[in-house]
């Protein structure tokens, strides 16, 4: 009886304080997912990403504004999302006490604006990325002054467009010329 | 079940279209609730209702009243009926076959009981959420007071729903909207590099450790090759003295080779 009782006060007590005291998760504990919408572009690849739909990305064209949305309660905290975001602007935090009465605070929400097209006006892509794609051209060596950032801020067809005119005029395929 | 139910049947109610509607607590119910949480001075017991889930959740339940959570020490007992049942948990997406044994779970729970929504699934759905044979979440066919979302919840956030059902803590999560403000910009990471040194490093990191590790290694190569006052190798050195990770010393080193590959040009 009494080597009973060493063995049970040399094996400790192996119960967690919690919740009467914060619990220490392991190192690489994929908690709630945590955006910095500072840092996010708004690009969508979470979106693509998310196994279980929790991230989805709605565009109000009328608005000018994308609304980007985590839905806490659908999140299988995977870790993809944080994987494929290109800027570190989500990720897994150590957050685990996520249980709500009321369902709607389970939902993240941040919403961006859309760039309008500098030609036709028409909203094709978030303002921040057009910014972010400059950055990164800057770092990859081309130099890119801020004065060219309607060419960045033009639409693909209006991009497409002037570079046919362009190299029209270049050629000298002008109307003249043809005939 | 096969067929629609008849949409009289108010024991499974539909609305005209076929989908559940969720059952109602009376007002009388809803206070009785609050006086039951109010002042419960005794045990309270937990039945599982599994609605079509993989599994996952259930043994996350049993993790937590194992010993080193011990979800009894607070006197959270799982019974095995549910008219022994103050809380229902309630798992998995509900399947369509499952959904009348939920219901009859329910109502066979005395009177005030919670319910609580466990897991992704029991939430809304969670990876099965637009399968043709779940309903999506069981606050689709009751009334639920907790929901504890994660796939499955770990035992610590399970003991956390619990003591939120039992309005022992205060819910700590709050539903959040940012907006982009004017003068946002996103940050390139690592300026100082350039950016197809960049992607070369961090694809190979990612080739040998894998995508979420070899992100974070190829970070903490690109930091301390563009942080530092010393040479390359002079700083490679110092990290991997003492390194203990045979795995993560060889990524570094290859990581370190091609770098020293670019700046010998
Ligand atoms: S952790 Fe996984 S499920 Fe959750 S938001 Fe990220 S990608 Fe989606
Ligand atoms: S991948 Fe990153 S930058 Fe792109 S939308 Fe998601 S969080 Fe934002
Ligand atoms: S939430 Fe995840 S672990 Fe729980 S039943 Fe659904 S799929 Fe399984």
């Amino acid at each position: 009886m009494l080597k009973l009782f060493k063995i049970i006060a040399d094996a400790g007590e192996a119960t967690a304080k919690y919740p009467f005291a914060p619990f220490p998760v392991s190192p690489g504990f994929r908690g709630k997912p945590e955006l910095n919408a500072a840092q996010c572009i708004a690009c969508a690849a979470c979106t693509t990403a998310c196994p279980a739909n929790a991230l989805t990305m709605g565009n109000d064209t009328a608005d000018g504004t994308r609304t980007w949305q985590l839905n806490l309660g659908r999140c299988i905290f995977c870790g993809r999302c944080e994987e494929v975001c290109p800027t570190h602007a989500i990720v897994l935090t150590p957050e685990f006490e996520l249980a709500v009465a009321n369902k709607a605070d389970l939902l993240q929400k941040a919403t961006f604006r859309l760039q309008q097209c500098e030609q036709c006006g028409q909203p094709f892509a978030p303002a921040k990325e057009i910014g972010y794609v400059m950055d990164l051209l800057r770092q990859s060596g081309v130099a890119v002054d801020e004065a060219r950032r309607a060419e960045f801020a033009s639409c693909p067809a209006c991009k497409r467009k002037a570079t046919v005119t362009r190299d029209a005029v270049s050629q000298h395929l002008s109307q003249e010329a043809e005939q | 079940m096969n067929g629609p139910l008849p949409l009289s049947n108010p024991m499974a109610p539909r609305d005209e279209r076929g989908m559940p509607v969720p059952l109602t607590e009376s007002e009388h119910i809803a206070a009785l609730k609050g006086k039951l949480l109010k002042d419960i001075q005794r045990s309270a017991y937990v039945y599982r209702v599994d609605c079509g889930g993989c599994n996952g959740c259930e043994i996350e339940i049993f993790a937590a009243i194992t010993p080193v959570f011990d979800a009894e020490r607070f006197g959270i007992k799982v019974v095995a009926s549910p008219r022994h049942a103050d809380i229902l948990l309630f798992t998995g997406a509900v399947t369509r076959a499952m959904r009348m044994p939920a219901l009859r779970a329910w109502q066979a729970a005395p009177d005030p009981k919670i319910s609580v929504s466990y897991g992704a699934c029991g939430c809304s759905g969670g990876i099965f959420h637009d399968l043709y044979c779940v309903w999506g979440g069981s606050d689709k066919i009751v009334p639920v007071d907790v929901y504890i979302p994660g796939c499955p919840p770990t035992p610590a956030a399970t003991l956390y729903g619990f003591a939120m059902a039992l309005g022992l803590l205060d819910q700590k999560l709050k539903g959040t909207h940012q907006i982009e403000g004017e003068a946002d910009r996103a940050v390139v990471a690592h300026p100082a590099i350039a950016l197809d040194v960049r992607v070369e490093i961090e694809r190979e990191a990612r080739r040998l450790a894998g995508y979420r590790a070899g992100r974070l290694i190829a970070d903490e190569f690109l930091t301390l090759a563009s942080e530092t006052d010393l040479t390359l190798d002079e700083c490679m050195k110092r990290r991997l003295s003492g390194e203990e990770d045979p795995r993560l010393a060889e990524i570094l080193t290859r990581l370190w080779d091609i770098g020293a590959g670019v700046a010998r040009g």
